[in-house]
């Protein structure tokens, strides 16, 4: 089985210097859910913007088979579809439907066709009843499921979901569990949320200084770097305090 | 929020709304010219241009308090230069610096508000304005909005920190000072996460419209007859 992402010796350091990823090796299979764990600043959201070209390290990053470059570029970010942390900024035309639609213009489909696969897109994400709204009049999940459906729109094979779960109160966290596990796509979720990623990926990823340092069920990640929620205490806070990077 | 209020504005239904973006930017290219070359003296030309944007702003169904007001946002700048103006002996000047930019500002608030900003931007485009240029408006207003959100968040934090100290005014225009630097660096890394989230769905340097723009025969009989009329009040 070819994977749909292919990840070898990736290294990648910020113009200040920081090294933000080493020599990280990964694969995504098709259908394949993976989580992505790490602290604050371990490299995880740095590693996603690799993925489509938004930041470029060293290394080689292939996605479906097409090994990223300049050439590439376009039909990489058609085939990966990432959907960013705060939905705001993700969401930026006057109606929900033009910004649903602006994925699909940029893949040069005609008005017709773009608006079509807007509407399918809507439909999926459960929001189609608000073609016409101003995006910023959505709640904050109504929001996620539309920025989601942006991505939907151009038909991509992979989704890369960094911390989908941010502003959702925990109804509209079950919803979205729901609505992707719907998807066919293989998914890539960076999250804190471990029963997130439980009820939806059957493997995990853990970054630790810029570096993939395990990889496993997420019953086992999760086990091996206490990374469950858990009541605070003194101890805790030190601890975690510790292992801040 | 206060800013998404054109955006708005631009999404309503009116025969200004349904004009080709070209159309309306003809007219507002011809409008800018008549009143910029209109003696500051001629009362009767100027009071017809501002009864010209009174009518269109009721047509289109803005509201004209609102637009008046916003348009007012032009006034310290203008007034700056017509009261140097006025003061160096130049009042003619002076009065047609004032009134000639407020005009002009209602004018493309009245554009800008009827025309949503991808078409209006397509319509630039297909007006031969260099793509470099619409590129950068577009950013402009995209960024522009940044900075305005980020603002409103700023001063609302602010509000609710601030106490009653003696030196309250001091310590507000401090706290000012400071949220001015940290408001910009803010809204720079927003504008770029919103840059990075356009470049994922193949943003590759133009907003494609939705709508396909189409120049129909009432878009040319309004570009006409407004020009026309534009420069007949003009000629006396």
């Amino acid at each position: 089985m070819t994977p749909v992402i292919e990840v070898r010796n990736l290294s990648f350091q910020y113009e200040d210097g920081t090294q933000a990823l080493q020599d990280v090796n990964f694969t995504l299979n098709p259908g394949e859910t993976v989580a992505l764990f790490g602290a604050n600043g371990s490299g995880k959201t740095t590693f996603v913007l690799q993925l489509n070209g938004i930041l470029q390290g060293q290394g080689s990053v292939t996605i479906c088979g097409m090994p990223l470059s300049k050439d590439t570029l376009q039909q990489i970010r058609a085939k990966i579809g990432m959907v960013f942390q705060d939905a705001d900024e993700q969401l930026f035309m006057p109606t929900v439907l033009e910004d649903v639609a602006f994925g699909p213009l940029n893949q040069d489909f005609t008005q017709q066709d773009a608006v079509a696969r807007a509407k399918r897109a809507l439909a999926q994400a459960g929001m189609c009843n608000a073609l016409e709204k101003a995006p910023y009049h959505l709640s904050a999940g109504e929001k996620r499921r539309v920025a989601l459906a942006g991505v939907l729109a151009m038909e991509p094979e992979i989704l890369v979901l960094d911390e989908p779960t941010t502003f959702l109160d925990p109804p509209a966290q079950r919803n979205l569990v729901k609505l992707l596990k719907s998807l066919p796509q293989a998914k890539l979720i960076v999250t804190h949320n471990t029963r997130f990623a439980s009820a939806l990926a059957s493997r995990a990823v853990f970054f630790e200084k810029g570096r993939l340092v395990a990889d496993g069920t997420v019953e086992e990640i999760v086990q091996r770097y206490d990374w469950a929620y858990s009541p605070l205490e003194e101890t805790d806070l030190r601890y975690s305090a510790q292992r801040r990077f | 929020m206060h800013h998404v209020l054109l955006d708005q504005w631009s999404q309503q239904a009116s025969p200004l709304h349904a004009r080709d973006p070209r159309a309306k930017i003809i007219a507002l290219g011809v409008f800018l010219v008549v009143l910029a070359t209109t003696r500051p003296d001629a009362v009767l030309t100027i009071g017809l241009y501002a009864a010209l944007l009174l009518a269109g702003i009721l047509i289109a169904g803005l509201p004209v308090g609102g637009l008046l007001f916003r348009a007012a946002a032009i006034l310290p700048f203008s007034l700056t230069f017509g009261v140097i103006s006025w003061v160096a002996g130049d009042r003619l000047r002076a009065i047609g610096l004032v009134e000639k930019s407020y005009l002009s500002t209602v004018a493309v608030l009245l554009t800008v508000g009827t025309t949503a900003l991808p078409a209006l931007l397509s319509g630039l485009e297909a007006l031969g304005t260099p793509r470099l240029l619409v590129l950068v408006a577009q950013f402009l207003y995209r960024y522009l909005f940044v900075i305005s959100e980020q603002a409103q968040h700023t001063r609302l934090a602010a509000a609710c920190r601030h106490g009653k100290s003696r030196n309250h005014g001091r310590v507000r225009f401090r706290a000012a000072a400071g949220a001015l630097a940290m408001l910009f660096a803010r809204s720079y890394f927003r504008a770029e996460g919103i840059h990075r989230a356009m470049m994922a769905r193949g943003f590759a340097g133009g907003f494609k419209p939705l709508k396909p723009l189409r120049f129909r025969a009432a878009d040319g009989l309004f570009t006409l007859a407004l020009s026309g009329l534009l420069i007949l009040v003009r000629i006396p």
